[in-house]
């Protein structure tokens, strides 16, 4: 497994927001965790990219122990998380916005590598080049940041609600987005609401709910669970 | 008053807010990158002060040839106090904001006790710069050259810091922090890093600034506390954070305050000055050229 998370718990003022999750993503996988508001999605996220410290528990990344070290490192061991409010630097041009995703491969010659993949992939961030990162759409900046993300030259993804507050045509190219990503060799770990759309593309499956792992297993299998047919796609 | 006499009164108005704008330009600076404002800021100018003479004292050179070395002195000093002192007051749970204000306020108080143990009271002043004493003549209108030469100082320290802040990563790193100091970690910027390298860089500025003025300024351990205070008003008219708001202020303060010594008794030079900042104040809190 390229990522492995071993009974990991969080608290927010002595209150468990993740307790015990454990899940795995291998290398190539997409791997999609959903749940309610609330499950602790977005926890288990921030627990992973070190921006939350959990209380007990384990995140191994490639064989090394990610949990504990201050986020800027666990980017830089190769792991990008793209937050749900997507914290881009707003007052910044989309160029610098980008220019700062490579900040940690400064010293090298082909630092600006990763930027063709990310025009290839969203055309339209190259149009707004000079901009504010501010004063894009909501689609549009949710663009930014996963190419930001992949200027930090990943080799795991992981999306926080990437299809929250955007427009529903721009959903399906955010979702396409993430298989060609995928194919092009870099993991993704996705986190969701919308059920359907994300185990279309997913490999594997979590669910979570009230902070525990309820269900895991092939997407497929996942999306055939009667509980989940009834509580999360509303078939 | 002859067309003469205004432009001498407006020339060194502005090579004083030349200078006042270097002095202040790292406590903006340090303020816009991290919302703390560092009450030790005329403190680090005294040091830069002592520092210069010390190093005069022991090599025998110029002031000016120095003041390299004393910027980089200030710098090492400025990431020290952050990794040392600023670092944990900003750890602080509750009332952080009291917790960083007595942070640097008990440091401005620590470093003039210092002071005063290590170096007595004395005013101190350096003689034998080449620049000492001599005026430079335009055309009737007279300019000590060491007050031409603090406000090209201050001039190059500007662009550089222009250069260095649009141009380099380093400086959109900092831009970065200042925006979202939780979210450059996504990029793997350490925060703490670019924490200590602005202290650095506000403490060298005001140490550029300490090691000019040694030239024609008495040195004693109070001498922060006037500039200071001027620092602060200079910063809050141009704009708490606005690195070139403290330019622009530093002129206004210094054409200011040279106007006010024509018109008022040179011992009440400050009283125009403060009056403008009563006056932004009122009309514009947030500054000249800043943003709340």
């Amino acid at each position: 497994m390229l990522l492995e998370v071993d009974g990991l718990s969080t608290a927010y003022q002595g209150l468990l927001a993740i307790q015990g999750v454990s899940l795995g993503v291998a290398e190539g996988e997409i791997v999609v965790v959903a749940g309610a508001n609330g499950a602790g999605k977005s926890t288990l996220l921030k627990s992973i990219a070190g921006l939350e410290r959990p209380c007990d528990g384990a995140v191994r990344f490639d064989g090394a122990r990610l949990d504990g070290l201050p986020g800027h490192r666990i980017t830089a061991r190769g792991v990008a998380y793209v937050p749900e409010n997507k914290r881009l630097f707003p007052r910044l041009s989309v160029a610098d916005n980008l220019r700062l995703g490579s900040y940690l491969h400064r010293s090298k010659a082909d630092r600006e590598a990763p930027l063709e993949r990310v025009f290839a992939l969203f055309p339209r961030l190259k149009e707004r080049l000079p901009q504010r990162a501010g004063t894009l759409s909501g689609g549009e900046q949710q663009m930014l940041a996963i190419g930001r993300a992949l200027m930090t030259r990943p080799r795991l993804l992981m999306l926080d609600e990437p299809s929250q507050g955007i427009m529903p045509k721009l959903v399906d190219e955010i979702f396409s987005a993430v298989t060609v990503i995928r194919d092009a060799g870099v993991t993704v770990l996705l986190v969701e609401q919308r059920l359907a759309e994300s185990l279309a593309i997913a490999d594997r499956a979590y669910v979570l709910q009230t902070g525990r792992v309820i269900l895991s297993g092939p997407a497929a299998q996942v999306r055939d669970d009667p509980e989940v047919r009834r509580a999360y796609l509303g078939i | 008053m002859t067309m003469q006499a205004l432009v001498q009164v407006l020339a060194s108005g502005l090579l004083t807010g030349l200078i006042y704008g270097l002095v202040a330009v790292g406590l903006s600076l340090i303020f816009g990158l991290m919302d703390v404002v560092n009450f030790a800021h005329g403190e680090f100018l005294m040091l830069a002060m002592y520092a210069t003479f010390g190093l005069v004292f022991v090599s025998g050179l110029d002031p000016i040839v120095l003041m390299p070395l004393v910027a980089a002195l200030m710098f090492v000093l400025g990431g020290t106090i952050y990794f040392g002192v600023v670092r944990f007051a900003m750890r602080a749970k509750a009332n952080q904001g009291m917790v960083q204000i007595f942070a640097t306020f008990g440091l401005a108080i620590l470093l003039q006790g210092v002071a005063q143990y290590l170096f007595t009271p004395d005013y101190r002043s350096l003689q034998g710069s080449w620049l000492g004493g001599k005026t430079l003549d335009l055309g009737g209108v007279y300019l000590p050259w060491p007050q031409v030469f603090g406000a090209l100082v201050s001039l190059a320290a500007f662009g550089g810091l222009f250069l260095l802040m649009t141009r380099t990563d380093f400086g959109r790193a900092l831009e970065a922090t200042r925006e979202d100091q939780g979210a450059v970690a996504l990029v793997g910027i350490d925060r703490n890093r670019i924490f200590a390298l602005g202290w650095g860089l506000g403490a060298a500025l005001v140490g550029l600034a300490g090691a000019v003025l040694t030239v024609f300024y008495y040195i004693h351990p109070g001498v922060g506390g006037a500039f200071a205070l001027i620092a602060y008003v200079t910063v809050a008219l141009g704009g708490f954070g606005s690195v070139f708001g403290a330019l622009a202020a530093g002129l206004i303060v210094g054409l200011v305050e040279a106007a006010t010594a024509v018109v008022l008794p040179p011992s009440m030079k400050s009283v125009g000055v403060y009056a403008l900042y009563l006056l932004v104040v009122l009309v514009r809190p947030q500054g000249l050229f800043g943003r709340l």
